[in-house]
């Protein structure tokens, strides 16, 4: 589902330039669920907006679901975004100005779909804020918004799912809550989890581990332990990237 | 719904750039073709909903309905103002246009204006004698053809000096109608016969007032009128070739514009021999009075649509700030940047159609208020507006968001999705200047449109950049000489300095609007305040409102006797007699070629003696011209030469040696121990009460003119005598007074033994008009000139225009109020995270609001400082070139206009930010967020 290789980013900087990644290459099966992890200034973050392509990268490429980043102008990315990818990240990005409901229906009136209400409804109940539906993110708990971002994260029925520190911004018990519905949403959805954390029992959640050093990765776990119950849904590619 | 799971290792194909693949799915950008714009459409007026909602619209939105009130209010006001005082200007003219001259004039061109369906009369105007069986007069006559008049009404009544009633005609051929005064003096009532030359015709009614009498010249106001009809002309046998006669040709049509398609018929079929005149041309109080209104009016929408705009700029900019993450999310789910930029232009014409709604309707409102509270000035009925305020309106409201507020909202498509992972990220800094260019652009086009004048455009914008700059300068280095680190906040005025100098990148720009806001609204005030102190001082309530010529010197004490009985204010008596300028120190005067307005004014005004015949002047110089000319011309018979100059003076084309001649020929002359009133002394000094005969005071321009300098000796012929005297002042002469003016004034015993008439005014309430007819019957060879009318309608247009000048102000004022509401607006967000931090930190209250209070007040004194300056130095450029007052320093504003600067900017500023201490730091932080 996703490949990347010789992932380079720099960036210029007033003492130079400076090494965030230094040529990354890793495979993602679909519907594996894998954790990057690694200590703040790791390039974990940039790793993850590269390969969703919300960046782009200074060398190497990155192959979404087939199609090459590094081929696309940031308006391809966009199309190519709003069809397979979901996003949850630390600080919600919910938009202040839009309710529950309209926060999870945004992605998908995007997408043109008629049915944005009725999906976004459906989820916000799966998601457990059926009576918070019509509240404005600064009425929610942290937690609530969070879980408004993981409903509107797979209202568009993505394929690969990146979240960036999900509960970086929660309580030990709300963000065990969070973690338990994401994981049980990508159980259901049967969708590629991308998920950068520095919460090592939250990594460990995951069937594989990506652990990133100044930029480089200093291992990976390769075989999607933790994954067991979407073994059957993975693809040979997973096995091949992980060989 | 959870997907069914696919196996398929195979990519989705993205038909992005054309490529296609007709074996796999192909993935859409949002969906396909129409749909997505749909979405879009909806996604888009969703957003403004909650924007809307959610208050961050408000502003904005209040800024283009202010915009878009402003401008057509303000149009529609003037769009309908000017309809009716045409209209009445038309009463004063009794035709819209009217066609002069002092020789017959071609027929032709009533046969075209009949063919262009406009309505036409002629009029002719002599001075004749009139005879009765017991007496005879000189007398005004007018001959008026069946059509007369065009506009207005000539009010008639059964006997003399009462009431009359309106009429819309002129009388019946063998008919007269005189004016009161006639007949006693003539010893007729009404039903006698009068003869007049070699007709004799019946008195019919008496005549108390017509439209177009303040219009005329000399021979309109040499004696009461006597109108006739056209056809008993060739009767009298009294007009024949190189009588002083005034032919005129009279138009009204109900569109202006066929109107101005024959006046420019008739300016290329004869060549500009022949000029039509309205009223602007008529009356020059009338016409000043107008267009220093108009230009007053037109500056002030200016500045309401340049405030308005920069309200624009501002809240736009704070919106698109506001946005960045919106669209770093939207482009995370998908949205591409063309996308992006459809959404934001949707929400602006959606914000553009409601507010140009609003505000036509709010504009609508505000005309109607105006009107409301000038009903009683307003006397006419007002046609209904047209249609183009409101297009004038819209426009604005489109121009200002394509310059203000487009710019930062298309630069919102920059905005990198990467902006959700990191905030830090902001802006392409590409293209951040380019709002400023494009506002900048699109200023100069709204000036432009506006004013029509490349011209005042260039001037304005020269200005306001220069002032731009030199503000922005002058506050940087105020904030700049602040050197404390970090944020001080041991005490309220420290913080609040550290504050200031922190974001002395804002401040300086805030400090610049405020100080362009409020140097718009001081310019605005103070000139107001200027115009209609001046108009008040040129027409005083108690404005003399008749003229006395022709009195001799004995008769003086009985007049002065007769006005003390009847309890009539009269005024100081004028010696008149006629000299010309032969010398100037020995040499043969050689006058400059360059004609000042002044002069050229002052000229016309006075009126040389073959000139002033129809001075084309009007109104006023009816009195004015009497001051100069007619009281020789009466005494004296007809001016030589007169036939030809004063046909030429009449068409408008008078030649500038023509010019020069009128102006070193014959004129008017006093003698005075005092300096008149509204006279000013410019050089030299006025003479001592013990003053030898021997001197000269000259009219300051008029010096200029034939290059005089003080202590000159200029050689006069007065009355076949030569005289001379010595230069030993110049006077600044107020024309537009309506009184006695004068060019030259002797040192009293120089001309005096030279035999002088007299020229004196009084101020005749309406019910003691009567008292004219006893007057002319006391003193039968003395002419009587009435402007009672005339003032009364200046005065009335004055007033009418000076409500509008302050309603206007108050538009100006309340877009000045919404800048500064958005500029303070503007870095709220920073000053509430800032002190919600400080608060999280253990501020109180009290430092905080303090600090604040001391910050706002101080860019506020700032403002109101550099405003002050900048608004002085704009009036001295407006005043002295625009509207043609002179300029005075306002010393009381140099304290106001700080003073208030701190006073509201801190007012402002500490409501707008007073939520930071009312909320909780948690909420402050976290709305922020």
């Amino acid at each position: 589902m996703i490949e990347i290789h010789g992932l380079t980013k720099r960036v210029p900087t007033s003492e130079g330039v400076l090494t965030i990644l230094n040529s990354v290459d890793l495979s993602i099966a679909e519907a594996e669920t894998v954790a990057i992890v690694g200590a703040s200034g790791s390039g974990k973050s940039t790793l993850l907006g590269l390969m969703a392509g919300l960046d782009a990268a200074t060398s190497g490429d990155v192959l979404l679901g087939g199609h090459s980043l590094a081929a696309m102008d940031e308006e391809q990315r966009a199309v190519l975004r709003g069809q397979i990818v979901g996003f949850v990240f630390q600080s919600f990005q919910l938009l202040p100005s839009l309710t529950a409901l309209e926060n999870v229906m945004l992605p998908i009136e995007l997408k043109g779909d008629a049915q944005a209400r009725a999906k976004a409804t459906a989820l916000l109940e799966r998601v457990g804020l059926a009576e918070r539906i019509t509240h404005y993110p600064n009425q929610l708990s942290g937690g609530e918004q969070q879980r408004v971002a993981i409903a509107r994260a797979f209202a568009t029925e993505a394929k690969i799912l990146f979240a960036d520190e999900p509960t970086g911004n929660l309580d030990t018990a709300t963000g065990a809550k969070i973690v338990e519905l994401i994981f049980d949403l990508n159980k259901e959805f049967s969708t590629t989890l991308v998920l950068v954390t520095h919460d090592e029992r939250l990594a460990e959640r995951c069937g594989r581990i990506v652990r990133l050093i100044a930029g480089e990765i200093e291992s990976d776990s390769g075989a999607p332990l933790g994954a067991a119950s979407n073994k059957a849904d993975m693809s040979e590619s997973a096995e091949s990237a992980s060989a | 719904m959870p997907n069914t799971p696919t196996s398929s290792t195979h990519a989705p194909n993205l038909n992005i750039g054309g490529s296609d693949s007709s074996s796999q799915p192909s993935l859409q950008p949002l969906g396909d073709g129409s749909k997505s714009w749909s979405t879009l459409i909806g996604l888009a007026s969703r957003l403004l909903w909650r924007d809307w909602r959610s208050g961050e619209l408000r502003l904005l939105f209040l800024a283009l309905v202010m915009a878009v009130t402003s401008v057509s209010g303000i149009a529609l006001f003037t769009d309908r103002l000017e309809k009716a005082l045409l209209l009445e200007s038309a009463n004063m003219l009794a035709a819209d246009r009217v066609l002069g001259s002092g020789k017959v004039l071609p027929d032709d061109i009533l046969d075209e204006a009949q063919t262009r369906g406009l309505r036409t009369a002629s009029t002719l105007s002599f001075t004749s004698m009139a005879f009765s069986d017991s007496g005879n007069m000189l007398v005004s006559a007018k001959a008026v053809s069946d059509t007369y008049p065009l506009r207005g009404d000539v009010i008639i009544a059964d006997a003399p000096f009462i009431r009359g009633a309106p009429i819309q005609s002129g009388p019946q051929p063998g008919e007269v109608w005189l004016e009161s005064r006639a007949l006693p003096a003539l010893g007729l009532e009404v039903g006698d016969s009068v003869y007049v030359g070699e007709a004799e015709l019946t008195v019919s009614k008496i005549i108390i007032a017509e439209p177009d009498r303040s219009g005329g010249g000399m021979v309109d106001n040499a004696g009461p009128r006597l109108m006739l009809h056209l056809d008993d002309v060739a009767k009298t046998n009294v007009v024949q070739l190189g009588s002083r006669v005034s032919y005129r040709f009279l138009f009204a049509a109900e569109e202006l514009l066929a109107l101005d398609e024959f006046e420019s018929w008739v300016d290329t079929e004869y060549e500009g021999e022949y000029r039509l005149r309205d009223v602007r041309d008529e009356s020059e109080e009338v016409s000043e009075a107008l267009s220093r209104a108009e230009s007053f009016l037109l500056l002030g929408s200016l500045f309401a649509v340049l405030l308005a705009g920069v309200a624009i700029a501002l809240t736009a900019k704070r919106y698109s700030e506001r946005h960045y993450d919106y669209v770093a999310i939207l482009k995370t789910f998908g949205c591409t940047s063309p996308q992006i930029g459809f959404i934001y232009l949707w929400i602006q014409a959606l914000l553009a159609i409601v507010a140009v709604v609003v505000g036509s309707v709010l504009g609508w409102g505000v005309h109607h208020i105006i009107l409301r509270a000038l009903q009683t000035v307003i006397t006419v009925e007002l046609p209904a507006a047209g249609f183009e305020p409101f297009v004038v309106g819209a426009m604005t409201a489109v121009i200002c968001l394509l310059s203000f507020a487009l710019p930062p909202l298309l630069a919102l498509r920059e905005t990198p999705p990467l902006r959700v992972l990191r905030k830090d990220i902001s802006q392409q800094k590409v293209g951040a200047n380019v709002p400023y260019v494009f506002g900048i652009g699109g200023t100069i086009g709204l000036v432009y449109w506006y004013s029509q004048d490349a011209v005042l455009t260039s001037v304005l914008v020269v200005a306001v950049a220069s002032i731009a700059i030199l503000l922005s300068g002058l506050s940087f280095l105020l904030l700049s000489s602040s050197s404390a680190v970090g944020m001080r906040a041991g005490s309220a005025w420290k913080l609040a300095m550290s504050a200031a100098r922190r974001r002395r990148k804002q401040n300086v720009l805030q400090v610049m609007v405020f100080s362009v806001t409020i140097m718009s609204l001081l310019i605005l005030g103070l000139l107001r305040t200027d115009l209609i102190a001046d108009w008040q001082a040129q027409l005083p309530e108690n404005t003399p409102n008749h003229f006395m010529m022709n009195i001799s010197q004995p008769q003086i004490a009985g007049i002065e006797e007769f006005f003390e009985e009847n309890g009539v204010q009269g005024n100081a008596f004028y010696p008149l007699i006629s000299a010309r300028v032969t010398k100037v120190n020995g040499a043969t005067p050689d006058p400059q070629e360059d004609l000042d307005s002044d002069a050229e004014r002052g000229t016309l005004a006075g009126g040389g003696d073959d000139a002033e015949d129809e001075s084309a002047k009007g109104a006023a110089r009816v009195g004015l011209s009497v001051g100069y000319g007619q009281g020789e011309t009466n005494a004296a018979g007809s001016g030589a030469g007169s036939g030809n100059e004063s046909s030429a003076s009449e068409a408008g084309d008078e030649t500038e040696e023509g010019e020069v001649r009128g102006r070193l020929s014959r004129r008017q002359v006093t003698w005075a121990a005092e300096l008149p009133a509204d006279n000013r002394v410019t050089g030299g000094e006025w003479w001592e009460a013990t003053v030898e005969p021997g001197f000269v005071s000259i009219e300051q321009d008029y010096a200029d003119w034939l290059d005089i300098e003080l202590g000159d000796v200029i050689e006069f012929e007065i009355n076949a005598q030569t005289v001379s005297a010595e230069v030993s002042s110049f006077r600044s002469v107020r024309w537009d007074n309506m009184q006695p003016n004068f060019f030259i004034i002797f040192s009293p015993g120089t001309i005096d033994h030279l035999g002088a008439t007299f020229l004196s005014t009084a101020l005749m309430e309406r019910e003691q008009k009567i008292l004219l007819n006893e007057l002319v019957q006391r003193f039968p060879t003395i002419v009587v000139i009435e402007i009672d009318a005339l003032i009364e309608q200046i005065q009335n247009i004055i007033a009418q225009v000076t409500s509008a000048i302050e309603l206007i102000s108050v538009l100006v004022l309340v877009c000045g109020a919404l800048v500064l509401l958005a500029c303070v607006n503007a870095t709220l967000d920073e000053r509430f995270y800032e002190n919600a931090i400080l608060r999280t930190l253990g501020a109180g209250k009290r430092l905080i609001m303090t600090s604040l209070l001391i910050e706002f007040a101080s860019i506020g004194l700032m403002a109101g400082l550099v405003a002050t300056l900048g608004a002085e130095a704009s009036l001295y450029y407006l005043q002295e070139q625009v509207f043609e007052q002179e300029f005075a320093l306002h010393y009381w504003v140099w304290l106001a206009g700080p003073l208030a600067g701190m006073i509201i900017i801190g007012g402002l500023g500490v409501n707008s930010t007073r939520g930071v201490v009312n909320i909780s730091p948690l909420n402050v932080l976290r709305r922020l967020n």
